[in-house]
């Protein structure tokens, strides 16, 4: 539940900011910052303990939510984005803690991993496969 | 590299976002959430972008526990680092959510080295 709870929590984030920053025109800065805002007083407020947790994560998932549009072009990418963001949080919860930018890493890894997802699919496509640039890593070719 | 002065206004941004959020986290017990959010709403609607972008970015590093950053004095070190970071890597992965905390990341290191040699 405790899992399911953070990840509920990430999206709505991720999405929140996503929205603010490139719907309403106001900037990522504004955007996750309000977000993180919110969700730092009222989160704990309303689920005590759990809450400073689901605080962490709203605040990390913002700071994934703070891309642009031409890296992920629609709300259902970072719904995934999102969700990815929650899975490395909780995977790297002992990692690094009470070091500044932990949470700012943990959102760039998400990103980069949907992107290079992306990527690899796109260049796995048989159709564009031959107009790429480069077709090997070069080591024998 | 050239001393403009765009670059030494991020660098009091950072400075100055680094310390404003160290001081709201430790000693005024607002927790490093809140203090990077105020920190970041207030930049945001008093900076242009560019600065706001540098100073809510010089917010992430004064989120650091004090095990790291342990006094004001190396929250403004760590500010100046962040800075000269935020300088070099402009172009750098632009558009990436996340590249503000990477950058945070790599000053507070930096930032824990150093205090491990004058401490």
């Amino acid at each position: 539940m405790e899992i399911l709870s953070i990840i509920l929590v990430s999206i709505l984030s991720g999405i929140l900011t996503y929205l603010i920053s490139n719907n309403l025109k106001k900037g990522p800065v504004f955007a996750s910052a309000i977000v993180t805002l919110v969700s730092g007083i009222f989160l704990p407020h309303f689920f005590g303990e759990f809450g400073t947790s689901l605080m962490v994560v709203a605040a990390c998932s913002s700071y994934a939510g703070m891309v642009a549009v031409k890296n992920i072009p629609n709300i259902w990418e970072m719904i995934i984005v999102s969700t990815i963001t929650a899975m490395l949080f909780i995977l790297a919860s002992s990692a690094y803690l009470g070091v500044g930018g932990r949470l700012g890493t943990i959102a760039a890894l998400s990103c980069f991993t949907w992107i290079g997802f992306k990527k690899f699919v796109y260049a796995t496509n048989l159709n564009v496969k031959n107009t790429l640039k480069y077709k090997s890593v070069g080591i024998w070719s | 590299m050239k001393i403009t002065r765009s670059k030494l206004n991020i660098i009091v941004c950072t400075v100055l976002g680094v310390t404003i959020t160290y001081f709201l986290n430790h000693h005024m017990g607002y927790g490093a959430i809140i203090s990077s959010g105020l920190v970041g709403v207030f930049s945001a609607l008093l900076l242009p972008a560019p600065l706001a972008g540098a100073t809510y970015t010089a917010s992430f590093v004064g989120m650091s526990s004090q095990l790291i950053i342990p006094n004001v004095f190396f929250a403004l070190t760590g500010g100046l680092i962040v800075g000269i970071i935020i300088i070099g890597t402009t172009q750098i992965y632009a558009g990436i959510g996340g590249k503000g905390g990477t950058t945070a990341a790599m000053a507070s290191l930096i930032t824990r080295a150093l205090t491990g040699l004058f401490s």
